[in-house]
Order: C-alpha cells, then sequence, then structure tokens
C-alpha cells in the first residue's frame, strides 16, 4: 500500500518525486525548521535569483502608478507601433499605448492569476486530499475516481470548455484553471496523510478523543505544509503561462486588459515590422515564470529533509 | 541494317521522350496558396463560405467574370445564351455542346436540373437553397410533398427551361454565384451525402481536377487538359490549410506560399509596400463589400433612435480608414458599396460630432452616459477587435462606456440568430452584383432578426419585395436610393463604415493575378500564370 | 499480473464516461448551433432549422447523450457534425502525425532532461548545474506559441534551414518536436534529479563510496541504473501527455493532428468529433499510466519480489 501510494505521487507530480515528506523528521519544532530551510535555500544561487526577481515584480505591480508617466489604456492612434525610444523604453504597440507601461500594469494581472487559482485549486485540492484521505472508504472513492477523470482530461481543452461555458472573463480564468489544477494537489495530499494518519501522534490524538475534523486541520496539515508550499510555487508558474495558452485561443483575458498573454498574442502580427510588441511581452513572460520555477526547485530542496547533512 | 535503323529509332524517341519528360517535369508550373480554414466539402450546395474547390473545380450556367478592378460582367459559361420572358419569370438556357466533366460523360440539360434539384431534395440537406427559393415549387420540393421541382426542366439535350414563382430582377447574377455550380448526375447521384467529402467523389467540369486531399493538410487540383476554354496555365494548384496568420505570413516571407492575402495582417501593409523586395509585388483591388457596425433595437440603449444616431456620430471613421487601414478605401454612407449596381455616390454623409453625439445621448435621456457591449468572435488580434479596441475608445467621449465581449464562434452566431446578439462588427461582399444581395439580407424580414438588427419596419420589408421584381432598371435605381436614406439616415439601423481595397502580396514568379470583382477572398486562377 | 491490468481497465470505464459527460454537459450550458456557425454570414434561420431537424440536433440533450453513448459502446462514434465524416475514421487519420509529433518531443526532451538532471545531483548548486537546469527549465517556462512564432522567425524565414510549417518529411517534424519536448525538458530534468539523489543516500551507496570508490563509477555504475527507475516510468506517461499537449504546438505549425481536431471541434460545437476526440486522448493518458505501472512493476525488483 505505502509502496502504491508513494508511486502515484511520483508518478502524477514528478517534481515531488522524493521521499521528503512521508518521514517523522517533517514533525520538528517550527524555528529550527525554519532556520534551516532559510539556510539550505540561500544556498542555492538560482532559487535566491528566483527569490530576487520575484521580488521586484511584486514591487513593480504594488508601485506602478509611480514608476510610469504612461496610462495603459490611452489609446493614441498618432504613435502607432513606434520602435523604442527615450520616450518608450520598449517602444509603443499598435494603438500607440506605451509598451513598457502595459507590461508593467501586466505584472498585476500576472501576478493575479499566476496566484489566485492556484490557491484556489491548493484550498480544494488540499480540503478533498484530506477528507478522501482520512477518511478513505466510499468518500475517497469517489474523489479519487474525479480525480482520475481531471487528471486524464487533456487540461488545457477542459479549461477552453470551462472558458467558453462561463465566458472569458478574468474571474472565469481563476475557475477554468482551477478546475483543471485541484485534482494534482488532492492526490499528494490525500497520500500524505494516508501515511501521516498512522503516526503515534495521530493515533494518540484520536485516543483522548480529539474531534476528526481537528486532527485534520491541527495535526495532519501542518505536516502536509512543505508539500504544498512547493505545489503552490510550482503551481504559479503554470497558471501563467495556461492564462497565455487561453489568451492565444481567445479565451483569456479581455482586451484592453494588460495581460501579457494578451500583449504576446495581438503583438504576433508585428514580428516582422514591430518585433518589439510580440517579443518584449513574453521575455517578460519567461523570466517570472523561471523565477517562480527556480524558486520552487529551491523550496523543495530546502523543504528536503534529507539534504540536512 | 534494319534492326540497327529501328534501334536508332527507337533510341531516339526514347532519348525524346525523356527529354519531353524531364521538360515537363522541370516546367511544372504550381501555383501554392494557404488557406485558414478547412473547407470540409467540395460540394458547393453544403457550403456556404469556402467556394475556392468550387470556383476552379466547377463552372457555371452563366459566369460573372472580373473585366476591370472591381468591374465585372455576366458572360456565358456552360449556357451559350438565354433568354427571359416578358414576365420576368421563365429563364430559357442554351447550354454549350461537347462539355465533358472530368469523369468524361457530356454535360447536359438533364445534369442541370438533376443539379438545381438536388439542392432543393431534403435528402441533400444543402445550405445554399435561399438561391433557388424563388423557383416554382421549389418550397413543396423542400418540405418533401413533392419529388421533382415543378419549376425545372429539361427541354431537349441542351436546353434547360427554369420557372420562377414571381419575377426575381437578381436571378441570372445569381446563376453565376458558385452555389450554382453545376454537377454531373451519373457521377454525383449514387455517393448521396458522401459526394464532395474525397478528391475521388469530386466532379465538375471546370479547368481543374481536384486530386489529392488531406484534410487540415492541404488539397491539391490539377489542370483539366480536355477544359472546354482550353487547358489552364498553371499545372497544379496546392491549397494549404494553416489556421494560423502569422504561420501563414511566415510561410510567405520564406517562400513557401505564392500569395499572402493581406486581410490576414491589415496592421502590415506598409511594411509590405515598403520592403524593397514585397512592394513591387502588392496586387489590389477593390472590394465590392461593406464595414458595418450593427445596432441591435432589442437592446437598450439601442431601441432609441437618437442614440443609435448618436453612436453613428461618435465614431471618427475617417481617422479609423486612416490609421488602421491607411486609406486604402473610401468611407461609404449607405448600404450599397461602390462598385455595385445602383451605387448612389450622393447619398446624405455620416458626420463625425462628439459634441453632437453626446448631447443627443442627453436628449434620449443618457446625460451621464451609458454603458453598452460591443460582441466580438474571440480570436485575438484580429481587425475587428482591433477596431474595435479603437472604436471603444473614440466613443467614450460622447459617453458611450463599451465593454468589449469576446465570444466563441459558435456562441456568437448561435445568439445571433436569435436576434439577442449586442452590437458587432463585420464585412459583407457581394455574392452577385445586385443591390437585393445587400438590403433583403440585412434588412429583409428574416434577416433583420436572425443577425440582430431587430428594425422591424413594414415599409421596408414593402420596399424590398418591391424591388426584388421591379424590372424598370432606372425606377429600381431611385427605390434602393430612397430606402438607403431611410434605412441609414431615417431609422440609423445601422453604421456603414467603409469599403477596403483587398490588397495581396504575391510572389515575383506570379503574373497575371487577378483579385476578383467583388473582393472575395475565394477566386478563380484560371487566368493566372506563374513562371 | 493480468488480473491488475484487467481491474485497471475497468476502473477507466467510468473515468472515461465521467468525461464525456463533463465534456457534453458543460457545452451544453453555453449557446452555440453547429448549423447557423456552418452558415455564418450566409445565414437563413429557415435552412437552420430544417437542417436542425434532419440532424436532430433540436432533441434534449439527455437524449442526444445517451444516443452518442449507445453508439460509442457499440464502437461507432458517429458522423462529424462539420466534416459529415465518420469520427473514428477523422481521429485515426490525424493519429499518426501526432503520434510523430509527441514520439520525437519526448526523445527531446529526455536528450535534454536527464543528462541536465544528472549533472544537477552529481554537481548541486555548481555552474555547469546552474547552467543546464537552467536551460531545461527555460523550455518549461515560455509559452509554447511565442517560443514557436521565435523557431518559425529565427530557423525557417531568416535563416531557411527548415520549412516554417506542415508535414511532410523528417524536415517538418524538427522544429514542433523541439518546442514541444522543450517544454518538458525540465520536467524530466526535475525528476532525474531528485531521483538520482534519493538513490544516492542509499547504504550501498555509502557503501560504496566509503570503500573509496571514486565518485563518477559510483554514479554510473551504481546509482544511475536504479535511479532513472521512475524516470523510464515517467516517460510513458509523458509521451501520452504530449499526445494530449500537442494542441497549440499543432496549430502553430500547421499539423494536421488530434490536438487541433480536437479544438477545431470544440469551436465547431461539433458534439461526435469532439466526444471522440477527447475520448480517444482520454483512453491514450489512461494507457500511458497503465504502462508506466506495468513498467515500473517490471522494472522494480523489490515490486517483484513482493
Amino acid at each position: 500500500m505505502e509502496m502504491k501510494d508513494r508511486k502515484e505521487q511520483e508518478l502524477s507530480y514528478p517534481c515531488l518525486a522524493t521521499e521528503t515528506f512521508t518521514e517523522e523528521e517533517t514533525v520538528a519544532p517550527p524555528s529550527s525548521f525554519l532556520r534551516d530551510v532559510v539556510t539550505a535555500y540561500r544556498r542555492n544561487r538560482l532559487a535566491m535569483a528566483g527569490a530576487v526577481i520575484v521580488l521586484i515584480l511584486f514591487l513593480v505591480a504594488i508601485f506602478v502608478p509611480w514608476l510610469t508617466p504612461y496610462d495603459p489604456y490611452a489609446i493614441d492612434l498618432e504613435v502607432m507601433t513606434e520602435p523604442p525610444s527615450w520616450a518608450h523604453w520598449l517602444g509603443t504597440d499598435q494603438f500607440g499605448r506605451d509598451l513598457l507601461t502595459r507590461i508593467l500594469y501586466g505584472t498585476r494581472i500576472s501576478l493575479v492569476i499566476g496566484i489566485v487559482p492556484t490557491l484556489l485549486s491548493m484550498i480544494i485540492g488540499t480540503t478533498l486530499g484530506l477528507i478522501g484521505g482520512y477518511y478513505g472508504g466510499k468518500t475517497d472513492m469517489i474523489i479519487m475516481r474525479l480525480c482520475d477523470i481531471v487528471l486524464a482530461f487533456p487540461s488545457l481543452l477542459l479549461a477552453m470548455v470551462v472558458m467558453y461555458t462561463l465566458g472569458a472573463t478574468l474571474v472565469n480564468i481563476f475557475i477554468a484553471l482551477a478546475a483543471v489544477g485541484w485534482a494534482g494537489t488532492a492526490r499528494v495530499v490525500r497520500s500524505q496523510v494516508l501515511s501521516l494518519k498512522e503516526k503515534e501522534f495521530v493515533e494518540a490524538a484520536r485516543a483522548v478523543g480529539v474531534k476528526n475534523r481537528v486532527i485534520m486541520v491541527r495535526h495532519i496539515l501542518p505536516n502536509c505544509l512543505p508539500a504544498l508550499i512547493v505545489l503552490f510555487t510550482l503551481g504559479i508558474p503554470g497558471a501563467i503561462l495556461s492564462e497565455a495558452s487561453l489568451s492565444f485561443l481567445g479565451v483569456g483575458a479581455q482586451p484592453p486588459t494588460p495581460s501579457w498573454g494578451l500583449i504576446v498574442t495581438s503583438g504576433k502580427e508585428y514580428l516582422f515590422s514591430a518585433p518589439w510588441v510580440a517579443i518584449s511581452p513574453g521575455l517578460f513572460i519567461l523570466v517570472t515564470v523561471l523565477a517562480f520555477n527556480f524558486m520552487g526547485d529551491g523550496f523543495r530542496d530546502a523543504l528536503d529533509p534529507y539534504m540536512k547533512q | 541494317m534494319r534492326k540497327s535503323r529501328l534501334f536508332v529509332v527507337f533510341s531516339l524517341s526514347v532519348l525524346l521522350a525523356g527529354i519531353l519528360a524531364a521538360g515537363a517535369f522541370a516546367a511544372e508550373k504550381v501555383f501554392t496558396i494557404a488557406y485558414n480554414e478547412e473547407p470540409q466539402t467540395s460540394d458547393m450546395q453544403m457550403t456556404t463560405s469556402c467556394y475556392m474547390i468550387p470556383m476552379n473545380v466547377y463552372d457555371r450556367l452563366i459566369e460573372c467574370v472580373t473585366t476591370a478592378p472591381g468591374k465585372s460582367a455576366l458572360v456565358p459559361g456552360l449556357a451559350t445564351k438565354w433568354e427571359v420572358s416578358k414576365d420576368g419569370k421563365v429563364y430559357t438556357f442554351y447550354l454549350r455542346k461537347g462539355v465533358k466533366f472530368h469523369n468524361g460523360e457530356e454535360l447536359t440539360a438533364r445534369d442541370v436540373v438533376y443539379t438545381f434539384d438536388r439542392m432543393l431534395d431534403p435528402k441533400t440537406k444543402a445550405l445554399n437553397t435561399d438561391i433557388l427559393d424563388f423557383v416554382l415549387g421549389a418550397k413543396d420540393r423542400m418540405e418533401g410533398k413533392a419529388a421533382s421541382t415543378a419549376g425545372l426542366k429539361a427541354l431537349d439535350r441542351y436546353t434547360v427551361q427554369i420557372t420562377l414563382e414571381k419575377p426575381f430582377v437578381p436571378f441570372l447574377a445569381i446563376m453565376a454565384s458558385p452555389q450554382a455550380s453545376i454537377l454531373n448526375e451519373k457521377f454525383t447521384k449514387p455517393l448521396g451525402n458522401k459526394y464532395g467529402l474525397t478528391a475521388q467523389a469530386t466532379c465538375g467540369t471546370g479547368p481543374f481536377i481536384l486530386k489529392e486531399w488531406v484534410l487540415n493538410d492541404h488539397h491539391t487540383m490539377v489542370a483539366n487538359p480536355n477544359y472546354f476554354r482550353g487547358r489552364p496555365q498553371i499545372d497544379k494548384f496546392v491549397v494549404k490549410i494553416v489556421t494560423d496568420p502569422e504561420t501563414m505570413r511566415m510561410l510567405f516571407e520564406s517562400g513557401e506560399i505564392d500569395l499572402f492575402d493581406c486581410d490576414f495582417a491589415m496592421s502590415q501593409i506598409p511594411y509590405f509596400t515598403a520592403h524593397p523586395k514585397w512592394g513591387k509585388q502588392t496586387v489590389s483591388g477593390p472590394r465590392v463589400g461593406i464595414y458595418y457596425y450593427t445596432f441591435n433595437q432589442a437592446i437598450k440603449p439601442f431601441d432609441n433612435v437618437k442614440v443609435r444616431k448618436a453612436f453613428q456620430m461618435a465614431v471618427d471613421r475617417k481617422l479609423i480608414l486612416q490609421k488602421m487601414f491607411y486609406n486604402h478605401g473610401q468611407l461609404e454612407n449607405g448600404v450599397m458599396p461602390k462598385g455595385l449596381i445602383h451605387y448612389n455616390p450622393n447619398q446624405e454623409k455620416i458626420e463625425y460630432n462628439p459634441e453632437k453625439a453626446k448631447q443627443l445621448l442627453a436628449e434620449a435621456g443618457y446625460p451621464n452616459g451609458v454603458d453598452m457591449e460591443i460582441a466580438l468572435v474571440a480570436s485575438t488580434g484580429s481587425q475587428w477587435q482591433k477596431m474595435s479596441e479603437i472604436v471603444q475608445a473614440m466613443v467614450a467621449k460622447a459617453g458611450f462606456r463599451v465593454t468589449l465581449k469576446q465570444m466563441d464562434e459558435a456562441a456568437f452566431y448561435a445568439t445571433r440568430k436569435e436576434g439577442k446578439l449586442p452590437m458587432y462588427t463585420n464585412k459583407w461582399s457581394a455574392d452577385f452584383n445586385d443591390p437585393d444581395n445587400f438590403f433583403y439580407t440585412f434588412f429583409g424580414p428574416k434577416g433583420t432578426v436572425a443577425r440582430s438588427y431587430n428594425n422591424i419596419s413594414p415599409e421596408v420589408f414593402a420596399a424590398l419585395e418591391k424591388g426584388r421584381s421591379e424590372t424598370d432598371f432606372a425606377k429600381r435605381g431611385k427605390l434602393y436610393a430612397d430606402l438607403e436614406k431611410k434605412i441609414v439616415i431615417d431609422q440609423a439601423a445601422w453604421l456603414p463604415m467603409f469599403s477596403l481595397k483587398h490588397i495581396y502580396v504575391v510572389q515575383p514568379r506570379v503574373k497575371k493575378f487577378v483579385v476578383p470583382w467583388n473582393g472575395w477572398s475565394d477566386f478563380p486562377i484560371y487566368e493566372t500564370r506563374v513562371e | 499480473m493480468l488480473k491488475f491490468i484487467l481491474k485497471r481497465l475497468l476502473i477507466s470505464i467510468p473515468i472515461l464516461i465521467g468525461v464525456t459527460v463533463i465534456i457534453f454537459f458543460l457545452l451544453n450550458v453555453v449557446p452555440g448551433d453547429p448549423v447557423a456557425l456552418m452558415m455564418k454570414e450566409h445565414i437563413s434561420v429557415d435552412v437552420v432549422a430544417r437542417v436542425r431537424a434532419q440532424m436532430h440536433l433540436d432533441d434534449p440533450a439527455i437524449v442526444r447523450y445517451f444516443r452518442f453513448l449507445g453508439g460509442a459502446l457499440r464502437g461507432d462514434l458517429g458522423e462529424s457534425y462539420k466534416l459529415n465524416r465518420p469520427v473514428t475514421s477523422l481521429i485515426l487519420g490525424a493519429f499518426p502525425n501526432t503520434f510523430i509529433l509527441a514520439l520525437c518531443a519526448a526523445l527531446f526532451a529526455w536528450i535534454v532532461g536527464i543528462p541536465a538532471g544528472i549533472l544537477s545531483a552529481v554537481k548541486k548548486y555548481s555552474l555547469p548545474d546552474n547552467l543546464f537546469m537552467g536551460f531545461s527549465l527555460l523550455g518549461v517556462s515560455m509559452p509554447v506559441f511565442w517560443s514557436a512564432l521565435l523557431f518559425q522567425y529565427v530557423f525557417a524565414v531568416k535563416l531557411r534551414w527548415l520549412p516554417v510549417a506542415g508535414f511532410e518529411g523528417w524536415k517538418y517534424v524538427i522544429m514542433p518536436a523541439i518546442v514541444l519536448g522543450w517544454s518538458s525538458a525540465g520536467i524530466i530534468a526535475r525528476l532525474t534529479r531528485s531521483s538520482l539523489l534519493e538513490v544516492m543516500r542509499n547504504d550501498y551507496i555509502r557503501t560504496a563510496r566509503a570503500k573509496g570508490l571514486h565518485e563518477l563509477p559510483v554514479i554510473f555504475g551504481h546509482a544511475l541504473k536504479n535511479s532513472l527507475l521512475p524516470v523510464v516510468t515517467v516517460m510513458a506517461i509523458q509521451v501520452a501527455g504530449l499526445l494530449a499537449g500537442a494542441v497549440i504546438t499543432e496549430s502553430v505549425f500547421g499539423i494536421p493532428g488530434v490536438g487541433r481536431i480536437a479544438v477545431n471541434a470544440i469551436q465547431a460545437r461539433d458534439m461526435p468529433l469532439l466526444q471522440g476526440a477527447v475520448l480517444f486522448e482520454t483512453t491514450l493518458v489512461i494507457l500511458g499510466n497503465l504502462a508506466a505501472d506495468i513498467l515500473y512493476a517490471f522494472l522494480d525488483p523489490r515490486i517483484k519480489a513482493a
């Protein structure tokens, strides 16, 4: 049983394929745990670079109105697709809007699109995974079959169908991506719960009559946290890219929203005549997604207690 | 001696054949284009939009040829001549003798009757029955009440008579549209609904024979050596299916296709015209077609004529034409675009006046502006989306707060059919050269709902009916000019934008590419040459 | 073993039905009329009404669903609304293209990912590690349509080394396979790395090291063999995943594959074709998972012993 579950976890989430979270060491005093994680994380240069970039992105997202004199929505047909200049560092787009301004405002959209759906799918996935793993039996069976369906589905198609059904708005992108993304989390959490619920501290809590819900939230959930952090960090870049794909298919963010995916897609036409319109937002996506990926990898390493030598 | 002479003759002929074969092979003239949609069928009765195959594989009784940019004429096709009875109801077509289908059968009057009867046969599930609506007995045939169509008759082997229920002036022009292509009875009948689904299940009389068809990839047509007007100059016509416009563009830039339709990248017109290589290679022709925005009178605030007028005045059409389409066209103020019969150049102009628009909006009860939607087919980066983004910003000055609503194509057309689609934009190019093709399409009793205008106006409907049967040319012209003013100025039922040139870029080896008179993206390539 | 396979196949039936139910009823909520779409600008309400009736499109959704299910159980997926051709032949016709693409993409992913993973595990946080890991993660970090566009621009238009799009020979496979494969090279690299690290912590490796063996022979002689186990099993899943995930690559590179069929079918509300395509892709993913499990059991001596 143990064997099979671990395998399942590996196969559905290759990024988590270590024995990390099924071992006793995860129940460590928080202060040293945190210190160890930070120390381990800081040794990874790529992960540090990722963290710095992400920090900058957040700062940009917050302070963008003070960073640029332009309005991301103001159309000026007199300066359409102008090449980069002192006035417009990355040039202007097909409507004469300052491209850099739109991209900088786009960090807000991208971060939100990265974080909100991932968070949503973590919440759904964790809840269902906890319930399924803890109670087992029929409940577990139904949840797992639902997971199977979602995981077997070509995810982009499912997201597309959900977008068609709900209509293309920002909120619906969250729903569509969460609808596709929760199953992976649910599986990982479930397999953690399965091994944790046999552990002594859980048995003990149950023996003294602690309620099931409390056991799940107080005792089991915190031990799933390292896995969840890694899943979360690595889920963000996935969501950002998915939104770009949906925009490419015409069911992502709506114009004139300055979403990076949308800017790239509508700038493609200018690849020959004004390449900056198509290339620069793509570079921003690349750097952002890469940064989150590095961070995720860094967390995974740092949270792997076996690496504490 | 004899032996050696034989040998010489033999080897010479082999050599000659070799040279001929090599010559023919090396000089094979191939014309390759990209098309953004899989045509699904070569059966023109089953499609309303993809006519590239029908226009090159089939012929019509009458052909509409491009005589000069934007000009067309009806010329004999499979029929060498035709007569129309005095009452305008009976059409007699005299067929060209000796025309052979690709399967070797000779074209006869029976084939013509079969073709049109097949279209009306409910078993065919044809999509183009509209063009035969006026034929006597068409309705009974479509509803399955009759086994044949009363108005279709083969008088003898080479004479066809078509009787209409009532006079319908555009009928001849319609007979020249690709939907009215002629099929071979003997070939088509046994195939039933499988006709036109493969290259092997396709047979016409046209200059090209459909040879190979790989779905979603490409189809190939080859020259018909027995074409009645003479073998075409191009040996092979390849149509690649490429859905992504940028991919199409790159195929062109790298020389893999011979033609690029600038409709797929309007913004790139200045790039092409200024380009050292492509600058000389652009070919353009006027489009007998009109760009427009609709008003749905069933959705507030456009139930109010003042709001519609305000919107008309709030859009700076000239600026859009200039900035987005680089002035390759002209503003239109009516329903009929330039190039159409009865086109009225003196139609009252729609002015750009945001101040007045704001005032009208206030008079209509919206002093603080009003919210509205523009629906778009979800396809990021299209000219429609760009134009609507500009319009969105423009009309804001007059107080219209526009939300762009992207819908997927299927939802868009389904909602529109119900008459519930908010404002949208599109273009219409003439199927045949007659005002009816514009007026009736948009403002007829069914069209006005099915296209989400809901301009329910009995006067307009009555005038439209009258126009269809008015045989006096001058009277008909006056009728449409008046109707145009009523619809655009008095009722403000739509916002005409402009008519644009259709611009193509061709590879230097392509000669004599003719932009079709109506500006369609589907065209016959019989006249085109490649080096 | 056989019992295990049979059981897994049985479990997959409700999954397949679930997938079709979700697609069918989700798309039924949205307005969308395949016939109106076929007619587009040349809409005629009379024609639409007549053809819809003939295609039984006006029946209640549930009736239409069970008609589909009944047919599917008998092995008949029906005819595409839009293309008027049998769904099965359309999908089987497109499958080889998608399969070749997915296989080549997977090959590329392994060629890049496995060495990157090994290097990264052996020389943790070194410059080569950072470089290789960075490179393999680069692919996961780009929108596929964007990288595809740049590839086409550079290698086809500017350098003219490769054709822009189409699917007529090996030259046409290279770019799409790299673009698609690169996007999963990072996953392979991560997996290889963590798997190798895990194995290297095991006692027998420690023993080997303790015996004074050099690092490299230890890695290639002992660790690698065992650590590639999960990597190999993931490959089967990955090929299946790439088959289903090639939608955008196929569309940008003009490859007539199953992914494009599926997207076109959603857009056209061509339910028979969409259901067929989704069933097909889902089946592939399930079979890929099954193959991975069998492979795992086959390769892992611990499981065999048990």
